[in-house]
């Protein structure tokens, strides 16, 4: 299992979530299939991960360009940022 | 371009009191109290005196720029802007600060608005061009209340006809779906166009105690200012804790939000690389 953390503005109080380790876009298409509510914020009608939001695994931040291969492992967590955090 | 305005320097507290997050707590808005621990805790700053222009740079100050350099905007170079469609936020091509709604919106009648969609480095190279720069989130907060403490510029008590938010079109809204029960009625009527006003169009009312318009609401503004919390040891939600050292702090609050979210106090954190949105704009400031 990995932990996926949403802001609290999307989710208006909770925000930690389950998921299941694999790579990055599969461990998020997952949890929007999951939780469909959030999948129009962390997925484009083509079932793309969303150019503007930003991943993090453990508190590094994954760019863009490294998001397809990298595996998030099991017991980590992830945290979605939007481009505008707070407020 | 727009007027500038005097503000003195002084020594003030940033941030906001511990009575303002229980206040928060008790009002019929639905985000939990740690969302705005970021404000806290407040801290004395001490500022020289500095030059803020009173209003957001509008479209019409940027069409100046962008026809003088051939300055092309983030959002035109990467091939679209951040639009609130019907029901969520969209990656719509096109949408840029002169077609805000994307292809076939124009920017005809809204030379005075606040220009939009934005982004950090846009923001950036205007104020350059312009003999200027960002304004630090101190300056930004300190000219929005003044020496002592306050919730919105003019004052502690929230008036919608002071500023452009949600509420000021929809009346008093408390809830995620109130929000876009309104912004649904928008859409349909005007499309994804921003719900931006002329600026200035609130003062004197809604000015702060400088004469600052626009500082509640209207469009986000930039800041020059990298994201970090006011005491490490907050603790805060965890996606503004990933925006510490990444992003950089935006103040005042948009067209598209509540009363809570225009407060001074009111910080947001907003990703420089790039991004821009059609309720994301800036004002200039300028050493005295």
């Amino acid at each position: 299992m990995v932990k996926i953390i949403l802001p609290a503005g999307w989710t208006m109080g909770r925000t930690e979530f389950e998921g299941s380790e694999g790579l990055l876009p599969d461990v998020i298409r997952r949890f929007a299939a999951d939780n469909p509510s959030y999948g129009p914020r962390l997925l484009g009608p083509d079932d793309q991960l969303l150019t503007y939001i930003n991943l993090s695994i453990d508190d590094d931040l994954i760019l863009r360009a490294e998001r397809a291969g990298t595996e998030v492992p099991a017991g980590s967590t992830v945290v979605v940022t939007a481009p505008m955090a707070g407020g | 371009m727009g007027d500038m305005l005097r503000i003195p320097g002084s020594t003030f507290l940033q941030g906001s009191p511990p009575w303002l997050l229980d206040w928060l707590e008790e009002q019929d808005q639905p985000l939990p109290r740690r969302w705005f621990a970021d404000e806290t805790p407040q801290l004395p700053r001490t500022l020289p005196e500095f030059r803020l222009d009173r209003y957001p740079v509008t479209v019409a100050e940027f069409t100046e720029f962008a026809q003088a350099t051939g300055y092309r905007s983030d959002a035109e170079e990467i091939g679209f802007g951040m639009v609130y469609a019907e029901a969520s936020w969209e990656e719509r091509a096109g949408a840029c600060w002169h077609s805000p709604g994307g292809p076939g919106t124009t920017t005809a009648g809204y030379d005075d608005h606040p220009v939009v969609h934005m982004s950090w480095n846009d923001a950036t190279a205007y104020a350059q061009w312009a003999g200027k720069r960002l304004p630090t989130e101190a300056e930004w907060e300190f000219a929005a209340h003044g020496p002592d403490f306050r919730i919105w510029p003019w004052g502690d008590t929230w008036k919608s006809d002071c500023a452009a938010t949600a509420e000021f079109y929809a009346g008093a809204l408390n809830s995620l779906g109130a929000w876009r029960e309104w912004w649904r009625t928008m859409h349909a009527r005007y499309g994804a166009m921003p719900r931006t006003t002329p600026v200035g169009s609130f003062s004197d009312l809604g000015d702060s105690v400088f004469g600052c318009g626009d500082m509640a609401g209207n469009v986000y503004e930039w800041t020059s200012t990298l994201t970090r919390l006011y005491d490490e040891a907050t603790e805060c939600d965890p996606s503004v804790k990933m925006a510490v050292g990444r992003y950089r702090v935006m103040r005042g609050g948009s067209w598209m939000n509540f009363r809570y979210q225009v407060r001074c106090t009111e910080r947001i954190h907003g990703d420089p690389t790039g991004w821009s949105s059609f309720a994301v704009g800036f004002r200039c400031a300028k050493d005295a």
